[in-house]
């Protein structure tokens, strides 16, 4: 069941209404039947998977909290990761790397050792397995006492509104919200609609109609070179961002209409000034996640001996992780690793470039340093880009290697520009950018609020309409979903 | 909830269902492809002459209805065999109008996905197709969401349609069409193209989809359509419209068309009513003037291909055909 479906514009308000009309005392049991309903949409006997992780990371975590030695409990915790790791690496991973052991044989004239296994991805498996662990380590460093109601404990692993795409919650945010739900708010019903809306615009609006044009580039990519390819990298960093960022927000809207309080996953990264900035800003909740539960556990920063060349390697092995995450394949390992080394070089130059930006007098005007970083950013994150949206790696190199030979571009770019659809996408792009920015600045939920009436309803209904007028309404899967 | 906030509510979502009432009707009244449907619709009821030839297709669907005799050309663009079929079985059941042959369309493009997931103009569409039925055999239930799209939210995602409104809108009321056909494709010839070969691949991706050339939808529908014909007697020719050489060199990069046709032939043999396939699809190879663009024939093109396939069907008829005809 797709955010974008007929099917949830009717099963979320059957949910909410019937979610504030039974008694506090059910509501979880509700939200537990309706997400696995939810779940069980997509493929009903994947749901078996989120219940074994949930029983697990339940009972482990109950042990752990009884355990009064820590060597016990380190065992109930890697009983914990063996258990949800080793079915990520099963369902996910496991053809990945028989393909790439059995191409290397290939590559020696050895005969294929492996056969390849014909399993269907589980949707939302990287994220709510990673919901689930978080909740076991934070039990085992001591931040959070075990769950003891099993179906809470589920609730939390499988809420409808983050299950698939996240954001992936912390057991210290989500699970006491669970305890305590917030009584109807008229106020929390119609903001999480605004924002439902303002994720819709963004999915049907604006990533939905780039996504045509970048499809037309990388499906094809031998057919395509110069200004195209480079065009369709720089809308696919939009469409990506519109795609995942519209989820999220009509993820957190839906469940703001309950009364619950989902993490902001994205704060503009598009107008990031480094990379760092841009890792800040974007997918908080992986980032963090990675922050938390990888970095952070590495030696060498757990222990404070501070070793700059060892840190710079555990910030690489941490984003080829992250890249990893989002994909079985050597596109999105390629896209870790770039970035991993892109940080560790922003961090390297940081403090011998200073001195050259007061040089040139560049710290002197600040919107020309804000403008620079973000071309900077931009540009490294469209590079990047070419890896993460091609299909498979030589596709990748393909795009790359023609992505600056100009010639002969004219037919590509005449049939990109074609009825106005790429002109109104980069329309829409401006309006987002800068409504996101004034939004930042003013806060345009409340200066709309605070009109009369007639113009509050006015632009409301407006936005309705400019939606469904001109989004692309054939419901495309989000991309995230395939993570 | 307080009743000041109730009452606001049901006020608001009032008005949003007013103005979606307004926009829906707005759109089916003044859409082109609307009027354009509309009119050939009239056009076909008001049809009082033999009706031999049946024509159903998509825009690739040019014949010429003053070249070819007692014929109606009811194709309609976008349309698929879903469609098509819907369409048919309106004529056949709840109108007098029986056709004697029903001439097919059958292009490489006619039988992939891209085509199948084409549900435009559904507002007109929801007058013929039975979106129930569709969906169960399709084993899709979001197809609902079209009949949805038809009854209430015609101007949905069709932005497209009401910028070419506007845009034909004076056009349109002189726009000269006969038994279903319009002379209209003169405004610009395909022979002119700098880059015909790219327009060719463009065209080619965007209705063709590699690895995957025959729809089951599509195949569900086929037959069903050959079925009808054969309940209600009436004779199938399969027409394959002339393309561009450039266009089909790029389409057959994408669809092994020799796997496609003994398909087609196979489920079409299958049943008295199919009477064979007339194939020109080559006719014009080396002759970009004769076409609008990769795919579609202009003014020209059309009346040549027309005066041929009416000489072929006459030969077919008293048994003279020969498969040289036509090329």
């Amino acid at each position: 069941m797709l955010f974008n479906s007929l099917e949830y514009l009717i099963f979320l308000p059957i949910v909410v209404v019937l979610y504030f009309t039974i008694s506090v005392k059910w509501r979880w049991l509700l939200l537990l039947v309706a997400s696995y309903f939810f779940y069980m949409c997509w493929k009903a006997e994947y749901v078996v998977l989120i219940a074994f992780t949930t029983l697990v990371d339940y009972f482990v975590a109950l042990k752990i909290g009884r355990e009064p030695l820590k060597k016990k409990k380190k065992r109930y915790l890697i009983l914990s990761l063996l258990v949800n790791l080793g079915m990520l690496a099963g369902f996910k991973y496991l053809n990945f790397f028989a393909d790439s052991i059995n191409m290397l044989f290939g590559e020696m004239g050895a005969e294929q050792p492996f056969s390849l296994f014909h399993i269907l991805l589980p949707v939302g498996i990287s994220f709510y397995i990673f919901q689930s662990l978080s909740y076991t380590i934070d039990v085992y460093r001591g931040y959070k006492k075990p769950e003891t109601h099993l179906g809470k404990f589920a609730l939390y692993v499988s809420f409808f509104p983050q299950l698939v795409a996240g954001p992936i919650e912390r057991s210290t945010s989500l699970l006491p919200q669970i305890h305590k739900p917030l009584p109807f708010d008229q106020e929390r019903l119609v903001s999480g609609i605004k924002l439902m809306l303002w994720g819709f615009f963004k999915k049907l609006v604006i990533a939905d109609r780039l996504g045509m044009f970048v499809s037309y580039v990388y499906e094809n990519p031998e057919q395509h070179n110069g200004l195209p390819v480079i065009l369709a990298t720089m809308l696919f960093a939009f469409q990506l961002y519109c795609d995942f960022s519209g989820y999220t927000d009509i993820a957190r809207g839906s469940a703001r209409l309950m009364g619950y309080d989902l993490m902001i996953n994205f704060n503009r990264p598009l107008i990031a000034r480094s990379l760092r900035d841009f890792w800040n800003r974007w997918h908080i909740s992986l980032t963090t996640w990675f922050r938390d539960y990888v970095l952070y556990s590495m030696p060498y920063i757990r222990e404070k001996k501070i070793i700059n060349r060892k840190i710079y390697r555990n910030l690489i092995i941490s984003f080829l992780l992250m890249g990893l995450w989002h994909g079985a394949a050597w596109t999105f390992i390629l896209f870790g690793i770039f970035h991993g080394i892109m940080l560790v070089v922003e961090s390297v130059t940081e403090k011998p470039l200073a001195p050259v930006y007061d040089r040139l007098g560049i710290n002197r005007f600040p919107k020309v340093k804000a403008g620079i970083g973000i071309f900077y950013t931009f540009s490294l994150l469209t590079l990047s880009l070419f890896f993460f949206r091609a299909n498979t790696l030589s596709d990748a190199c393909l795009l790359l290697s023609r992505a600056f030979d100009f010639s002969n571009t004219g037919e590509s770019l005449r049939f990109m520009l074609k009825n106005n659809e790429l002109t109104f996408g980069i329309l829409m792009i401006i309006a987002l950018l800068v409504t996101e920015q004034y939004h930042a600045k003013h806060n345009l939920i409340l200066k709309i609020a605070s009109k009369p009436i007639f113009i509050r309803w006015s632009v409301y209904a407006g936005f309705i309409f400019f939606i469904l007028l001109f989004g692309v309404l054939h419901q495309q899967k989000f991309i995230y979903f395939q993570f | 909830m307080t009743g000041k906030f109730a009452k606001r509510a049901l006020l608001f979502i009032a008005l949003l269902l007013l103005i979606n009432v307004a926009l829906d009707q707005a759109f089916k009244a003044f859409s082109v492809h609307n009027i354009l449907n509309r009119r050939m619709d009239e056009q076909f009821a008001s049809y009082n002459d033999t009706l031999k030839y049946l024509s159903l297709g998509n825009s690739h669907n040019c014949i010429n209805t003053y070249i070819l005799e007692n014929s109606f050309n009811y194709g309609s663009p976008s349309e698929n065999y879903i469609q098509s079929y819907y369409k048919l079985k309106h004529i056949l059941e709840k109108t007098d109008k029986k056709p004697e042959y029903l001439l097919l369309q059958a292009d490489i493009s006619t039988y992939g996905p891209k085509i199948a997931e084409r549900y435009e103009y559904n507002s007109y569409w929801i007058n013929y197709i039975n979106y129930p039925e569709l969906a169960r055999i399709k084993g899709d239930r979001e197809v609902l969401t079209k009949w949805l799209e038809g009854k209430f939210f015609s101007y949905a995602g069709n932005y497209k349609d009401i910028q070419l409104s506007i845009v034909y809108r004076m056009k349109i009321r002189t726009l000269e069409m006969h038994n279903g056909y319009r002379p209209h494709r003169d405004y610009r010839n395909f022979a002119d193209e700098p880059n015909r070969k790219k327009l060719a691949w463009d065209k080619a991706n965007l209705f063709s989809t590699r690895g995957a050339y025959f729809d089951p939808t599509i195949k569900a529908y086929f037959k069903m359509m050959l079925q009808l014909c054969q309940d209600y007697n009436v004779r199938v020719y399969l027409i394959r419209y002339p393309v561009s050489q450039e266009f089909y060199a790029e389409e057959t990069k994408i669809v092994p068309s020799v796997l496609l046709y003994s398909e087609v032939e196979a489920i079409a043999s299958g049943f008295s009513s199919y009477q064979g396939m007339l194939d020109y699809h080559s006719m014009f190879f080396g002759h970009p003037e004769y076409f609008f663009d990769p795919d579609h024939l202009n003014v020209k093109g059309s009346d040549l291909f027309t005066r041929q396939l009416a000489i072929d069907l006459k030969q077919r008829q008293s048994g003279s055909f020969t498969e040289q005809t036509g090329k």
